[in-house]
């Protein structure tokens, strides 16, 4: 994004006292105390995160507006701003705030909310065991709680019938919204998670937008 | 908007430098929605008297559900529908598997039109076509940002303002994968240059459209293929990029069959004037002249065909429901096309 996009959108934003937008260089979030855009990286969402028990407002919980011709219910996922759009009657969404795999989904297309889960259990992927002890530990599969990876919920990803292996889920690392982490599908903090699992149904339409934070980066 | 399935462009069409894994599960993931389709499909054509094609784009949808509907009550015939791809649709109105295809675009079809219409006269193409349009739209940050004419998408700063991915380089939705419409956008970025600063996505229409909802929401500029009668136009403020007027001269696409078509095919201008027709299978047509001459009077204008479009995929009405109200409301006209 240029210099005048950015001012744009500087002066678009300043009312919401703490904005977000994705720049072609990374996350960055404007700063209301110092009026500049800094980088939204890993060391500034955890302060950010410790001085203010919550993330940015950009990656709140909120309603917006957001015209589409998709079905109210329906799931857009737009991993490069780290949003999810839940389609609401009268052209609006509710908006969620997400954090993105570093891989991203590498893909962009259309799913559904196969099936879901309350507390899931996680088996790390084996090359993980293999590289991590934290997660050899759980070689068998952790049980669900609140220090799980997959957090409170977990919506599973399926293309027809077939589990696609990609979920939707929870993280009790909410300092990581916003961010593009190092391992996961689409994380979001827990009460997020909750809130889109109680309003979802099962066959819910999932739009993986062709933006991700890596679509075009190897994996 | 047509598809390529079977003449040799998917394999040689440029994709984007994506990760081997990205080919392999969209593969898989479109492999197993279109088993799903065609499960669907097979259900919904059993018994039937004819069988209508339903393209993958809007339009084509509705006035499907509508030719539907107002076959059945004029002539008593039931009419079933079945999700296809255009060139298998050619295919399948000469063998007879398929009797009526809503929505033909030109200039995309041609080839097929020549092969199938002109040579083998085995599809009747009606006269009578819906004026259509085909080019690049902007959305209205996009236009702010100073992107108003394809030769701005060669510019690399404004280029980068596309970015979706965080490379530093803009990205462009050229349409579905299976559309011949994506290919001729291909040939389009490559003739005109813009190619080298954009990286140009293939994805299904509902992911291209739900990408400029999400742009919109958030101020963010983007460029697209778009094509009207179209209700993206009625749901966001969207301008057509200017550019050079069509120059047949400057327009050369060469035909799908060609192992380096993408090398042999330039088009550096507009788009010709595009148009859609009814199609219908001759043996069809043989077998019922009352309703290939009633499917030569289908007198649909772009205006109706965008209301169409805007009520099924924006208010959500389903296309059965809203056939049978469009064919009540209008029971003279139709009345009309039906009489010798």
């Amino acid at each position: 994004m240029s210099r005048t996009l950015q001012k744009a959108a500087l002066a678009t934003l300043v009312l919401t006292l703490a904005a977000y937008v994705a720049l072609a260089a990374g996350t960055q979030i404007y700063d209301p105390k110092t009026r500049k855009w800094v980088d939204y990286d890993k060391n500034t969402a955890r302060k950010y995160f410790a001085r203010n028990k919550q993330v940015p407002d950009a990656f709140r919980r909120q309603v917006v507006t957001f015209r589409t011709a998709e079905e109210p219910g329906t799931i857009i996922i737009d991993g490069n701003q780290h949003f999810l759009y839940l389609v609401q009657p009268g052209g609006q969404a509710i908006r969620y705030g997400i954090g993105v795999g570093r891989e991203g989904f590498g893909w962009a297309g259309i799913v559904r909310v196969g099936r879901t889960a309350e507390w899931p259990t996680w088996t790390p992927p084996a090359e993980m065991v293999a590289r991590d002890p934290n997660a050899a530990k759980w070689a068998a599969g952790q049980p669900g709680g609140p220090d799980n990876p997959l957090g409170a919920r977990a919506l599973y990803l399926y293309a027809g019938d077939a589990d696609t292996i990609y979920r939707i889920h929870g993280t009790p690392e909410s300092w990581t919204i916003g961010l593009d982490v190092s391992s996961g599908c689409i994380r979001m903090n827990n009460d997020d998670i909750i809130d889109l699992h109680s309003r979802i149904k099962i066959g819910a339409k999932v739009i993986v937008l062709m933006q991700g934070a890596a679509l075009y980066k190897g994996v | 908007m047509r598809q390529t399935e079977g003449d040799g462009l998917r394999q040689t069409r440029h994709t984007p430098a994506g990760p081997p894994q990205f080919t392999r599960r969209a593969a898989i993931l479109a492999a197993t929605v279109s088993l799903l389709t065609a499960s669907v499909s097979l259900g919904n054509v059993q018994a039937a008297d004819l069988v209508i094609a339903v393209p993958n784009w809007p339009s084509g949808q509705a006035t499907a559900n509508i030719l539907k509907v107002a076959i059945g009550k004029t002539f008593g015939l039931e009419a079933g529908l079945r999700e296809m791809g255009e060139l298998n649709a050619f295919a399948a109105l000469e063998t007879g598997e398929l009797d009526i295809h809503p929505e033909v675009w030109r200039p995309n079809l041609d080839a097929a039109i020549e092969k199938y219409v002109a040579e083998k006269k085995a599809v009747v193409l009606a006269k009578r076509a819906v004026p259509a349009w085909q080019g690049l739209c902007a959305t209205e940050d996009a236009e702010k940002a100073g992107i108003k004419s394809v030769k701005d998408l060669s510019d690399p700063q404004k280029g980068a303002l596309l970015d979706t991915d965080g490379d530093g380089r803009g990205e462009l939705w050229i349409g579905a994968a299976t559309w011949t419409s994506a290919s001729i956008e291909r040939i389009r970025a490559l003739s005109y240059g813009y190619s080298r600063n954009l990286a140009l996505v293939e994805t299904e229409e509902d992911v291209g459209m739900a990408a400029v909802d999400a742009a919109v929401a958030t101020s963010r500029p983007m460029v697209f293929a778009c094509y009207a009668p179209h209700n993206v136009f009625e749901l966001h403020k969207v301008t057509r990029l200017k550019e050079p007027a069509y120059d047949s001269a400057k327009w050369k696409i060469a035909p799908g069959s060609d192992p380096l078509w993408i090398e042999h095919s330039k088009a550096d201008t507009a788009w010709p004037p595009s148009e859609f027709h009814i199609a219908w299978s001759a043996s069809f047509g043989q077998k019922h002249a009352d309703v290939a001459a009633f499917l030569e009077k289908v007198d649909l204008t772009p205006e109706e065909v965008t209301a169409m479009t805007y009520a099924l995929q924006v208010e959500r009405q389903p296309p059965a429901d809203y056939a049978e109200k469009w064919v009540a409301e209008n029971a003279a006209r139709i009345e009309g096309w039906a009489k010798p």
